[in-house]
């Protein structure tokens, strides 16, 4: 996935990658990366969780904003099936 | 089904549930030097941009060929994801981890019904057209083919589709 990231930002289009293996994306360096220590298959979180799917969707569009060094991957806190900040949120 | 397909499920069930597990397997990758990551700046505001996703989840339209599982070096094709597809025309096809939970809902891998809600509230300003599908267990001789056609192919077409930024998701 990484490999298609750089692909689609040396065609001039920036992208950020959410990442599940973060020793992957370590090593291909994709430009923009949020890494979720949560299992494979469940990137945007758990089925029907709509408000913690917004969440992530959120975090990676505005990670387009706000990260400036390329092959940054940020560390998002969130546990596996514990509550977090979307709970509160639409 | 063939037994590697099984051998490869049964071992998608356990990495799933583990993913450090993986990480000794990255590190025997001989994956080439990536080299310095390419950067384009994002200067829009999001309420502006065309959204496109790019998952490597290996979702496709029931419609389509599935990805070919028999290649244990994977398969480099991509599928194109309308605009407009939610969960009955979707399914995916892909060993290698456990996607019980897309199965019942695509959005974990795709979010495509977020983004176009986020598009009908202002939040971004359009969903691209079209999307992208890979498989994402690429390997051997196909990561060549994945960089030299497969994948600038779709960034040709996210450009001509005037996609202003692109979120990839994995498996």
């Amino acid at each position: 996935m990484g490999l298609v990231a750089r692909t689609i930002e040396q065609h001039g289009i920036p992208t950020v990658a959410l990442s599940i293996q973060r020793e992957l994306t370590e090593k291909v360096r994709p430009p923009r990366a949020l890494f979720l220590r949560w299992p494979f298959g469940h990137p945007l979180g758990e089925p029907f969780q709509v408000a913690q799917q917004r969440w992530i969707l959120r975090e990676a569009l505005h990670a387009l904003e706000t990260l400036k060094t390329p092959g940054e991957i940020v560390d998002l806190p969130y546990l596996w099936r514990r509550p977090g900040p979307w709970t509160q949120s639409g | 089904m063939h037994l590697h397909r099984l051998q490869n499920r049964l071992f998608a069930l356990v990495f799933s549930r583990f993913p450090a597990l993986t990480a000794r397997w990255v590190k025997r990758q001989k994956l080439a030097s990536a080299g310095p990551p390419p950067w384009v700046p994002f200067h829009k505001s999001l309420a502006q941009c065309r959204i496109a996703l790019v998952t490597t989840a290996g979702v496709h339209l029931h419609t389509d060929a599935p990805f070919d599982m028999s290649d244990k070096d994977g398969d480099p094709s991509f599928r194109v994801i309308p605009q407009a597809a939610s969960q009955p025309a979707l399914c995916i096809t892909h060993d290698y981890y456990d996607h019980r939970d897309a199965d019942k809902d695509v959005n974990i891998v795709l979010p495509l019904d977020r983004l176009r809600e986020f598009a009908h509230a202002g939040e971004i300003g359009a969903v691209a057209p079209s999307h992208y599908s890979f498989m994402g267990h690429i390997d051997g001789r196909h990561i060549e083919r994945l960089l030299a056609e497969t994948a600038p192919d779709v960034a040709r077409r996210l450009l001509h589709e005037r996609a202003d930024a692109v979120v990839l998701t994995p498996a």
